[in-house]
């Protein structure tokens, strides 16, 4: 019987569960395969339909698990191995070196500037700015602390510079840092790994990949960010420019049977709404078109937004369907649409294309860890979609946020909350049959 | 009305959820602001048009099948087409056809079963044989050489220049003089009665020969059989090989050796052989084998660009402009020549090329554009 459980994935939906079992009592182990805890919604500017800062909101709840005295953070770290059964499970965790001790970095930055090894795309930044070999993911990261990356520190793979360790006044750094395997008893697992989003370069009518000014939408979350690569100026990526006309394009390989994402990816109907409520903002002679398959704004407030959207910034929302496939010769991007049975071609200044959110590549090797079945699609699958959303096919295992199938960070949130209670009752139950 | 039911269900058109992105990708909508796939199976879904064959629209579709590829819910309207374009022929309403449809009344002789000489292209030194494993359908490049000789001649060539190929890797194939026309234009022109009546003959002819594999050069073909007859049939008990990946596997087995070129082409993925077929490696390996330097064109494989005209149906301003556009695509790749296997890509393009420069408004269209076949042969290696 432990009174312990292990939370697997640190976005919003794993900081919820961890929140409320740690408010509880019960001891957490949360483990993230990242530097920092956070997840996607630490990526996202705002958040719909409030148009709340995301981090902003997030970061108080990041700060409050990583202080938590019941939780224990692991973050860089992977889930290895599991044994045993409900109530009784053998956690094996993959604890990566950082080769930075936690215990000592202040997070100062003084390495982070003076590091030489630079020019390696930040994942966090989606790629569009560069970090070095050691960094911070980004500014609000918990725990805050630096990482060193060893496929590109030139000490770790060269045995040269050792920069670093010199500037660190705290003697942080240790270059003979190891992986750990950490091994601990929980009584319960909740699963919240998230989603990976779809690469649209492989459907090459879209352009991505081919024309520099289309983007994702989770590049332009970051491009529309304060604290982004473009300090929050919208900037096309052949010239710089600000543009003045962003088509938004929905369902970007979502809704779609042939490539096997038949789903609907639940939130880009909201969020190119948002992102395109924001470019006005940013810039008041900024025209955005969305073109959209069908509106699919259901949940409390959405529509509103929706209608708020046209009337207050003068979103116009096109009907159709649309591909990118040419640009002219100032890299404008070309959109092909549908009017009425029409074929219409028009120009602009930038594209962001609603591409879909998919379920891990790390799920099928996830699932063999841990035994829980994945559905047609590769989300963890439920139990019961109906009375038993967040409970997996092995008892003793839940399920949070977007890994179980779409979920906006509202859902995520409630999901996170359910398996949390799930959770707690499992622990009771061990307590009284142990 | 039934029949458009059938339609309906047989093709996925009930999964539409009109979305248009089939318009966006739609060559002949780009063009042409009267049509858009969508619109004619919105309109039998929606039970308004009662009279949807006698619909102009359907001959203006060049039945590329890049809706088909696009649509994310998979609805295939080539085949919807298709479909339609029989209870069009039934009902009279006739596409109108290039050179008075002299295509068309070939195959409508040969489905009647007249006399033929179908292998007069046969010469001594080419060894073939009437039984055997594989048989060599030649297809009617022979006919097309000769009804456009002023634009494509070199097609006469196309079904001597594979059987060479072959018989350079020791393989000496069956080719028939009874073999027909495969009835490719019948059926996407909507005669399906003539055109059953010429797979019947062809299906019996390679059966007769006891042949395993079936050889294909022209993608056209290929598609008839892999889809269209199989359709009507169901599965062959043979084995349906396009040329190029029946190369590869020769070359592989080091069978066949060539002289290694230099020049630069590019490479024409015909609608039958990428889209329909979804043979895109195999021909891009070959140019490799034989030394070909291949720079791709912008539009390629699923993307290709259309020739402009299916079954020598509705060319019009339309068919030119897309020919056009291809063709400039072809020649800012840099490439001397763009190589294909459709003999009817090689005729449509080449009718741009040698069409009066007043027409196309353009000096600078000059480019060589080829059939693969006859291209692979130039560089065998003798006695390899």
């Amino acid at each position: 019987m432990e009174r312990s459980v292990l939370v697997v994935g640190s976005g919003v939906a794993g900081i919820q569960a961890s929140l409320d079992l740690a408010d509880k009592g019960v001891i957490v182990h949360l483990v993230e395969k990242d530097p920092s805890i956070g997840g996607r919604m630490a990526q996202l500017d705002k958040t719909f339909p409030t148009n709340d800062c995301s981090i902003c909101i997030l970061a108080p709840k990041m700060a409050d698990c990583y202080g938590h005295p019941n939780i224990n953070v692991l973050t860089y770290s992977e889930l290895i191995g599991l044994d045993g059964h409900k109530g009784r499970f053998k956690a094996k965790v993959l604890k990566k070196a950082r080769y930075v001790d936690e215990s000592k970095c202040t997070g100062c930055g003084e390495c982070l500037v003076k590091c030489p090894t630079k020019g390696i795309p930040s994942e966090f930044e989606m790629g569009l700015s560069t970090r070095r070999a050691i960094y911070m993911p980004f500014l609000q990261a918990v725990p805050r602390v630096a990482t060193i990356d060893r496929e590109h520190c030139k000490h770790l793979t060269e045995g040269k510079c050792g920069v670093c360790k010199k500037v660190c006044k705290r003697e942080a750094i240790d270059y003979e840092m190891k992986d750990a395997v950490l091994e601990f008893e929980v009584g319960a697992v909740i699963v919240a790994t998230g989603f990976d989003v779809w690469n649209p370069m492989v459907a090459s009518e879209y352009g991505y990949g081919r024309f520099p000014n289309v983007f994702i939408a989770m590049e332009y979350e970051r491009i529309i960010n304060a604290a982004g690569p473009t300090s929050g100026h919208i900037r096309r990526r052949s010239d710089g420019g600000e543009p003045r006309t962003i088509a938004f394009i929905q369902c970007v390989g979502s809704r779609n049977v042939q490539l096997n994402h038949p789903y609907c990816c639940s939130v880009c109907c909201m969020h190119s709404t948002k992102e395109a409520m924001l470019a006005k903002e940013h810039k008041d002679d900024v025209k955005t078109t969305i073109f959209y398959k069908d509106m699919r704004a259901c949940a409390k407030g959405f529509y509103e937004y929706v209608v708020r959207a046209q009337r207050d910034y003068n979103v116009e929302y096109v009907n159709s369907d649309a591909t990118v496939q040419e640009e002219t010769e100032d890299h404008n991007p070309v959109v092909s649409f549908d009017v009425g049975g029409r074929s219409v071609r028009k120009e602009f200044d930038m594209v962001v294309l609603a591409t879909s959110l998919v379920p891990r590549a790390t799920n099928a090797q996830l699932s063999k860890v841990l035994g829980v079945q994945l559905d047609e699609f590769g989300f963890i699958k439920s139990k019961d979609r109906i009375f038993s959303p967040v409970e997996t096919n092995v008892p003793g295992i839940y399920v949070a946020g977007y890994c179980g199938g779409p979920a906006d960070i509202p859902e995520s949130v409630a999901q996170g909350s359910a398996a949390a209670a799930k959770a707690a009752e499992t622990l009771v139950e061990a307590r009284v049959f142990a | 009305m039934s029949e458009i039911k059938k339609l309906i269900d047989e093709t996925g058109a009930f999964d539409c959820v009109e979305c248009g992105k089939c318009t966006s990708v739609c060559p002949v909508a780009k063009v042409d602001t009267k049509f858009a796939p969508r619109l004619i199976v919105v309109k039998a879904l929606e039970g308004v048009d009662t009279n949807l064959a006698q619909e102009k629209e359907m001959w203006s579709c060049t039945t590329c099948e890049i809706c088909n590829k696009m649509c994310p819910y998979k609805v295939d309207f080539t085949g919807f087409i298709q479909g339609l374009r029989s209870q069009a022929h039934d009902a009279g309403n006739f596409p109108v056809l290039s050179q008075a449809g002299a295509v068309q009344t070939m195959q409508r002789i040969m489905a009647r079963g007249s006399k033929q000489n179908r292998l007069g292209w046969l010469t001594p030194d080419l060894r073939v044989k009437e039984k055997g494993d594989v048989f060599f359908f030649t297809g009617c490049a022979v006919q097309l050489g000769t009804i456009y000789y002023d634009r494509a001649v070199e097609l006469r060539q196309t079904p001597a220049s594979i059987v060479k190929i072959l018989n350079s890797a020791g393989i000496e194939p069956v080719v028939s003089n009874d073999e027909v026309c495969c009835g490719h234009d019948l059926i996407w022109t909507g005669e399906e009665d003539l055109f059953i009546k010429l797979m019947d003959r062809n299906v019996e002819t390679i059966k007769r020969s006891g042949a395993k594999t079936v050889v294909f050069s022209c993608p056209e073909c290929m598609r008839t059989f892999e889809v269209d007859y199989q359709e009507f049939l169901g599965d062959f008990d043979f084995e349906l090989k396009h040329i190029s990946e029946y190369i590869m596997e020769l070359v592989g087995e080091g069978k066949m050796h060539f002289n290694k070129g230099d020049s630069k082409v590019t490479y024409h993925d015909s609608c039958r052989l990428g889209r329909h077929l979804g043979i895109y490696d195999s021909p891009r390996e070959l140019l490799d084998e034989i030394g070909l330097e291949l720079v791709e064109m912008p539009n390629s494989r699923e993307k290709s660009a259309c020739c402009g005209v299916n079954a020598f149906a509705n060319c019009s301003e339309i068919s030119k402009k897309l020919q056009h556009d291809r063709i400039v695509e072809a020649i800012e790749t840099g490439a001397q020549a763009m190589l294909t296997f459709c003999p009817k890509c090689v005729v449509h393009f080449n009718c741009l090329l040698n069409s009066p420069k007043s027409m196309t408004e353009n000096e600078k269209l000059k480019i060589v554009v080829r059939e693969f076949g006859n291209a692979i042969a130039e560089r065998l290696q003798e006695g390899g």
